[in-house]
């Protein structure tokens, strides 16, 4: 029988799962404002990064093209050097969600909810995205949304790089060097290759329809990090094709109590080593990417149980393959990853979790093609897998009663399925999609997965999404 | 390792790359920090800080003719030059550039090593290419391109070099000042009557020398 704890743990993972959680979206005319360029230069199609996307990003976002506001002492030294124009921009998304089967009404036992929702919007952001100072410069957004009806931070990432060249200029012996400090609210939102959960495949999803129960804690879905986490981090990029980073985050957890107390839950204990290193090799019009990334996050569960005593660890360890064939007509991408999260429960064992420890893992596939950067197609796999666990994954809630739609009567996190998508972009900057997310195993199961008749395939998502940035 | 003593790790070598003076200082073999280094770096990383580029799309710069390079960064500053890569590219990065700058990139790139040559056609589409090039289209009344080009594509003056350039690149150019999106005069006459077919053969010959 679930204690008040697993209740509360419950209700969090209900909310998460239903109301989906903060849907990756960048890609903002701010950037264009500021250096003057199209998206094309620094996009394949929004928001995945080109290679020249992802030295914009390494370097700081400050290259720049706006008359400047300049500052300098009697010594000739630097004290100001802000854009005259502050390089903002907005983004609008209007989406449409079908299930495959109504969801069951969040009051009324027995009934089902409306099928087929809108949101005008799901996602209105505002960014300010590029140069603060020389050599420091930000991507921040601000964003409401539409399912919370409510006004938070989205995505930072502010940073500072500098670049050097080792050895003799432009010698065949000579090495270029950047190196950079980011600050930034969520693991993975500084990386620049689309591998990575914060600016990974489906880049926007519906945040109506269910979600599996968990996920890695890298990964995008319920039970990840996100934006609640605050990070500082050093990273180096060395001749335009190695990447090595070293970061560290807490817990920063917007809204509840502050200071945080037990009833805020998954509250990062000290800071959680985070790393990346990367290789990417770059011939005529290919790049090709391969890398690792990790985190070793220890946690207080929370959620009724003081943030003190034991914690519980998740250690995460993912590889990442990155393909992009960059044409004239044609553009292609292939991406994929892997992620094993090994979880420890000296906090939650006996309480919230079945087995003192568990795995996860997630893999991902994925192609794009896009022709012209106007009509495209994308086609992804998705599974994540792990440890059956009868606390951790229940089928039942306090009362005894099935939890329907994110329940599991196998107890298991196992979710697979499918994601098509295609996109028409009529200008560079606005993409109408249609996407729809195919489920042949949800929470463990295909059919019947909640124990109360629900299917993997009744939670199959048509998702039409509008999405404009100016 | 202690969760503050890796925080002041971070913390004390962000403090150090902010001081990048004194990182600098304590370490002669980093240079490059010169105002020209800097936009050198900046051009680098599409066409390669020394001028030789990975992608077609982005020309190779090396041993580029110094006025040529100085004419098309003047256009792309003054927006004369709109094929769609000069206003995707271009337009945005040489806005910001003063006429003394210009000047010195393009004396830097032109003095760079000239890029090795490539292949990217059968010997057939070479020959063509050639043939082109060195004696032209009589019967359209097109002139060799070698008679401004340089008998060995190395350009001359404000005719820029052909030699090495990446055979897509040379083909869109070609494309694109024939169907009056670049604005090249002398060009607009001479590519009038060029088949595709020629085209391509004249830009695989090119960078195959």
């Amino acid at each position: 029988m679930p204690t008040p704890r697993t209740r509360s743990a419950l209700q969090v993972i209900g909310a998460c799962s239903l109301l989906g959680f903060a849907v990756p979206a960048s890609a903002v005319p701010s950037f264009a404002r500021q250096t003057g360029m199209a998206c094309a230069a620094c996009h394949t199609v929004y928001p995945e990064l080109t290679p020249f996307g992802r030295e914009f990003k390494l370097n700081g976002y400050v290259l720049d093209n706006i008359k400047q506001i300049k500052g300098i002492t009697t010594e000739n030294r630097e004290t100001l050097s802000l854009n005259a124009v502050p390089p903002v921009s907005v983004m609008l998304q209007i989406s449409y969600t079908h299930t495959g089967k109504a969801l069951p009404d969040s009051a009324v036992s027995g009934a089902l909810a409306k099928d087929g929702d809108v949101l005008f919007p799901q996602q209105a952001s505002i960014f300010y995205a590029g140069k603060i100072a020389d050599n420091l410069g930000a991507f921040v957004q601000l964003t409401y949304d539409g399912v919370g009806d409510s006004f938070g931070f989205d995505n930072t990432d502010i940073r500072y790089a500098r670049h050097f060249t080792l050895g003799t200029d432009n010698t065949p012996s000579s090495h270029s060097l950047l190196m950079g400090v980011t600050v930034n609210n969520s693991p993975t939102v500084q990386d620049v290759w689309n591998t990575t959960s914060a600016w990974g495949f489906p880049y926007s999803g519906s945040s109506v329809a269910p979600t599996p129960v968990t996920s890695t804690k890298l990964d995008s879905g319920a039970g990840g990090i996100g934006q609640n986490a605050a990070g500082l981090g050093v990273y180096a990029w060395f001749d335009d094709s190695l990447y090595a980073e070293f970061s560290l985050y807490g817990a920063a957890i917007r809204g509840g109590a502050h200071p945080l107390d037990s009833t805020q839950s998954s509250v990062i204990h000290g800071v959680a080593p985070y790393w990346r290193l990367a290789y990417e090799y770059r011939w005529d019009r290919n790049s090709l990417s391969a890398g690792t990334f990790g985190i070793v996050a220890k946690e207080h569960p929370g959620a009724g149980a003081a943030l003190q005593g034991p914690t519980d660890r998740f250690t995460d360890v993912a590889a990442d393959v990155q393909y992009q064939f960059i044409g004239e007509n044609h553009l292609f991408t292939a991406l994929s990853t892997y992620i094993h999260e090994n979880q420890k429960f000296d906090a939650s064992y006996n309480a919230t979790t079945q087995n003192p420890s568990n795995t996860l893992k997630t893999f991902k596939l994925t192609g794009e093609y896009s022709y012209r950067r106007s009509i495209g197609g994308s086609l992804g796999f998705f599974d994540t897998s792990g440890s059956t666990d009868s606390l951790l994954y229940p089928s039942v809630d306090a009362t005894g009663a099935a939890l329907q739609v994110v329940g599991s009567a196998s107890h298991s996190p196992d979710s697979r399925g499918y994601i098509g998508e295609l996109n028409y972009l009529p200008f560079l900057n606005i993409k109408l999609q249609l996407q729809y997310t195919r489920y042949t195993k949800f929470n463990g199961l295909s059919n019947n997965y909640d124990g109360a008749g629900r299917n993997a395939s009744d939670n199959d998502t048509l998702y039409m999404l509008g999405w404009v940035n100016f | 390792m202690k969760p503050n003593r890796m925080i002041a790790l971070i913390v004390s070598a962000a403090t150090y790359l902010g001081a990048g003076g004194a990182w600098g200082a304590a370490e002669p073999n980093v240079v490059n920090d010169s105002p020209l280094g800097r936009t050198v770096q900046t051009c680098g990383t599409c066409h390669g800080v020394n001028g030789r580029s990975v992608s077609p799309t982005f020309p190779n710069l090396a041993a580029q003719t110094a006025p040529y390079i100085e004419a098309q960064l003047k256009a792309f500053k003054e927006q004369t030059r709109a094929d769609p890569d000069a206003q995707a590219y271009m337009w945005g990065m040489a806005a910001q550039l003063s006429d003394a700058q210009i000047g010195e990139l393009a004396d830097y790139f032109s003095k760079q090593p000239a890029p090795a040559a490539g292949k990217s056609g059968g010997p057939a589409a070479i020959a063509r290419g050639k043939q082109v090039f060195e004696e032209g289209v009589p019967a359209r009344q097109i002139p060799p391109c070698a008679s401004c080009h340089g008998a060995h594509g190395e350009g001359m003056a404000t005719f820029p070099r052909l030699a090495g350039q990446h055979a897509p690149y040379l083909l869109k150019q070609l494309l694109v000042i024939q169907n009056a999106l670049r604005n090249a005069p002398v060009m607009h006459g001479v590519v009038k009557e060029l088949t595709r077919d020629q085209i391509q053969a004249v830009a695989v010959y090119l960078e195959s020398i």
